[in-house]
């Protein structure tokens, strides 16, 4: 596409938030253009700048938030050799262009459809706002669009309310809603981050199929550099604000010029490369050993034929309320001294359930459990929220200390100073609050808390997912050295084969609350015998 | 429907125990019906003969049977100070109550929610600080104050209406009106104050979330995207509180009927606590509880409503 019309041109656009009476800047000198028919992708760590300059576009800046320097050209309908300058625009002039000619899609698809409106009424909003198409129609428009997007059953989903339907669903819904009215433009920030990768994929597909077939470009911005490659022709790289690097997608990828592209790409791309190979002696006792193993949840009966079937029955069943599901359906596996092993599978396979039937959170299981570690600890995916926001840091740590009347107050503070060094952050770290934390850093303090008590076995709910991948690395190399230093075990679920195959000793695939593969690492990333391993294997960009 | 029937069920059941819980209530207070309605000078056999006649001397459970009987042919006694049905007494004191509370409520609903918008719209603006100011200070001000001072402004110095003459809806319900816009606005004002900060909480806290930038990503007005988004959004919370307010309001305001003068069950009431007049302070309770209950039940009701994500659970 030589020569192809520029579509968006932002030109040394600088975008600033108040702070402490003046603005301060967190983006600077941001210029790159975007073709007609192009996918552009915005690649880059959060914090970097990407999300914000492309809510500049639309005027979308949250809390005061301004343009203070630079353009931001997008072509004219009207007068297709002008350029209208969005930055310029009054509000009410930029309106007639947002979701009619510039539509986004947001990277929380659960939260970002209103959750008391019918998906229909979501979707139609668009034609009412933007179309001149007779009322009548829309329904019609609407319906056509969802199915267009790879939605089944449009009819009934029409009436239905977002929290009915699954992630990947809700954000096929976003999509609908942003191409109804054949944008020129679509801006999809981090639209595949919240989803299972098996999904991550399809959205990647309809997206492509999308700007095919309307010839509407699109800016991809992610953190997730397969994702980048697997659908853009160009990339812009940022980091703090700054564009470091931009090109065409191979030569980035391929020749990187600047340091930080190079670090980016190998933190993310090594292909999974083991960071550090180990030993384990099978021949020792198991630190877990479950058999038969089943976890279930007590829910409310939805159907009725749940409910029963004479009158009495259903009387009673309505006061009677919870049944018990099975989610983990009686598993057996074991976990061996030092070992790390690594559970994968899609989200609502049973992974999280099974390990918090391990931790005794959840005490309705079944089966034969027998374990080392009374009191296995663990870590959560999301750092900010899993610490309590109003205690401190040293306060946090010292917590299972005092819980099982560990040692003076004294000898408490003590070991948290030490444990705060043994997790890469300095004293001064005691007194803080997780709010000046960052991500990074909240999911030391938390790997710290859980291994305070000096349990064997520690348990790990997707501890890097929420984390930039530079970040991922520093984290997963303090979980291999803690495990030599403290001699511990670790169960590790995750949805990114990446990190399973960089860390995991040996890996158990769930699918549907059973365990339907399981073997050394290299050997399922070698030989995956179940089809479900194949493709989340294949999955993997 | 599941839900409804058992919502049904519970409210009927716990509609029961406020029964029974009332009615065990007054007999452990010493001295009963006979004792109070004759005084501490009559002779021991007339207040044994009345004891009989009134059915006191049976047992208790025996006695609470015939109580609910009576409850539910709409029977709730007589009482003892006037010698007339309790539910003839507390029915001629209903429309001052009703009306006092329905005008209230209208008043707190249709000057809150727009204040509440208004504020959240621009936060820290001017049109929000004043309000601010002002909700809290008159959240500060209890209800009988505000009727002694619009009691002095209105009534004795503008001469806007005559105090204490209140006229029966029957009468002249033009005139009814006329006098209630005064004691209910006494009543709403806390309450507005309350509400406008409770709303205004809720929807600033609504405009911060994902799907606020979705609606204003496609090209919706301010406007629109606070009516048509954010709205319903923000009134689930509001709701319960609503709830509470009102129920508040419709269980009666004792003090201010006794301002103004008003002669509502607030005043029964309390007339009948100062005469021992059991069947009437028995009936007006289980009036105030069942009143609290069947409005949770219609905020439960229309939580279902307006929020998709109960209706499933």
């Amino acid at each position: 596409m030589e020569a192809a019309k520029k579509l968006l041109e932002l030109n040394k656009v600088s975008v600033g938030f108040p702070h402490r009476g003046g603005m301060r800047p967190v983006t600077e000198n941001v210029s790159f253009s975007l073709h007609d028919g192009e996918i552009l992708g915005i690649v880059g760590e959060s914090g970097s700048g990407k999300s914000v300059s492309m809510l500049a576009v639309m005027g979308l800046l949250s809390g005061n938030g301004k343009v203070m320097d630079g353009s931001i050209r997008f072509y004219n309908k009207e007068q297709p050799e002008e350029y209208t300058e969005l930055n310029k625009l009054l509000k009410g002039e930029l309106r007639q262009i947002c979701g009619n000619e510039i539509s986004m899609i947001f990277q929380e698809p659960m939260t970002s459809l209103n959750p008391v409106m019918t998906i229909g009424a979501q979707v139609e909003e668009m034609l009412t706002l933007h179309s001149t198409l007779p009322r009548e129609k829309h329904k019609e428009e609407v319906l056509s669009m969802l199915s267009e997007v790879g939605l089944s059953e449009v009819e009934k989903l029409y009436d239905k309310y977002p929290h009915q339907l699954s992630g990947g669903m809700r954000q096929r819904v976003m999509i609908a809603m942003a191409m109804i009215l054949r944008p020129k433009l679509l801006i999809a920030d981090e639209p595949t981050t919240a989803l299972d990768v098996t999904i991550q994929a399809k959205i990647l597909k309809l997206l492509k199929k999308l700007q095919t077939e309307y010839g509407t470009s699109i800016v991809l911005i992610s953190h997730d550099l397969g994702v980048i490659r697997s659908i853009c022709s160009r990339t812009v790289v940022m980091c703090e604000g700054r564009i470091v690097e931009q090109g065409k997608v191979e030569d980035i990828f391929e020749r990187p010029q600047e340091e930080y592209t190079k670090r980016l790409l190998a933190a993310a791309l090594g292909k999974g490369e083991i960071i550090e190979k180990r030993e384990i002696d099978y021949q020792l006792a198991p630190v877990v050993k479950a058999e038969n193993y089943s976890v279930f949840y007590a829910e409310k009966p939805k159907n009725a034929q749940q409910l029963g079937s004479t009158l009495a029955e259903r009387l009673k069943s309505i006061f009677a309320g919870k049944i018990r599901r099975e989610v983990v359906r009686g598993v057996s596996f074991e976990v061996y001294p030092g070992e790390i092993v690594g559970i994968v599978g899609e989200s609502g396979c049973g992974k999280s359930t099974l390990i918090k039937g391990l931790a005794g959170l959840n005490p309705l299981t079944e089966g034969m459990l027998t374990m080392e570690a009374k009191h296995p600890q663990m870590v959560f995916q999301d750092p900010y929220g899993s610490l309590n926001p109003s205690k401190t840091i040293g306060w946090l740590l010292t917590e299972p200390l005092r819980l099982h009347s560990i040692g003076t107050k004294e000898e408490q503070r003590q070991q948290v100073l030490e444990m705060l060094k043994k997790v890469g952050l300095s004293e001064e770290y005691y007194d803080r609050y997780p709010s000046t934390l960052s991500g990074g850093q909240r999911q030391r303090i938390a790997i710290a808390m859980a291994i305070m008590l000096k349990q064997k076995l520690i348990l790990l709910d997707e501890p890097v997912s929420a984390l930039d991948v530079t970040v991922q690395e520093q984290i997963l190399i303090l979980l291999l050295s803690l495990r030599k230093e403290y001699d511990l075990s670790y169960i590790f679920i995750s949805h990114d084969m990446n990190v399973i195959h960089r860390i995991c000793d040996r890996v158990m695939v769930m699918y549907h609350g059973e365990i339907v593969e399981s073997g050394k690492t290299e050997e399922i990333f070698e030989r995956p015998q179940h089809e479900y391993t194949r493709k989340l294997l294949k999955a993997r960009l | 429907m599941r839900y409804y029937i058992k919502k049904i069920v519970s409210l009927i059941m716990v509609l029961f125990l406020v029964i029974l819980l009332t009615f065990l209530a007054f007999q452990v207070i010493p001295g009963d019906g006979a004792l109070a309605k004759l005084g501490v000078d009559a002779t021991e056999e007339a207040i044994e003969a009345l004891r009989e006649s009134l059915g006191l001397n049976k047992s208790i459970p025996a006695r609470f049977v015939d109580y609910f009987k009576g409850i539910l042919h709409g029977d709730f006694g007589i009482s003892y100070q006037y010698d007339q049905p309790v539910a003839e007494l507390v029915a001629a004191r209903m429309p001052a109550t009703l009306g006092l509370a329905l005008i209230s409520i209208l008043l707190i609903v249709v000057v809150s929610l727009p204040l509440g918008l208004l504020c959240s719209k621009k936060e820290n603006g001017t049109v929000d600080n004043i309000i601010t100011l002002l909700t809290q200070t008159l959240m500060a001000v209890p209800a009988f104050f505000l009727g002694i001072l619009i009691t002095l402004i209105f009534g004795l110095t503008l001469r806007w209406f005559m105090p204490g003459r209140y006229v029966a809806p029957a009468e002249d319900f033009g005139a009814f009106l006329r006098y209630m816009i005064f004691p209910a606005t006494a009543i709403a004002v806390p309450k507005i104050a309350m509400l406008v900060k409770f709303l205004k909480t809720s929807v600033i806290r609504e405009l911060k979330l994902d799907y606020v930038r979705t609606a204003r990503s496609k090209g919706n007005t301010d406007r629109a995207v606070l009516w048509k988004h954010v709205l319903k959004n923000a009134l689930i919370p509001v709701i319960t509180f609503m709830g509470m307010v009102i129920a508040d309001v419709l269980a009666g305001s004792i003090v201010i009927e006794q301002v103004f003068n008003l002669p509502g069950l607030g005043r029964l009431l309390v007339v009948a606590i100062g005469n021992r007049d059991y069947p009437v302070v028995q009936a007006i309770v289980i009036y105030i509880a069942s009143v609290v209950l069947i409005i949770n039940f219609i905020v439960d009701l229309l939580y279902q409503k307006v929020d998709p994500r109960i209706r499933l659970q």
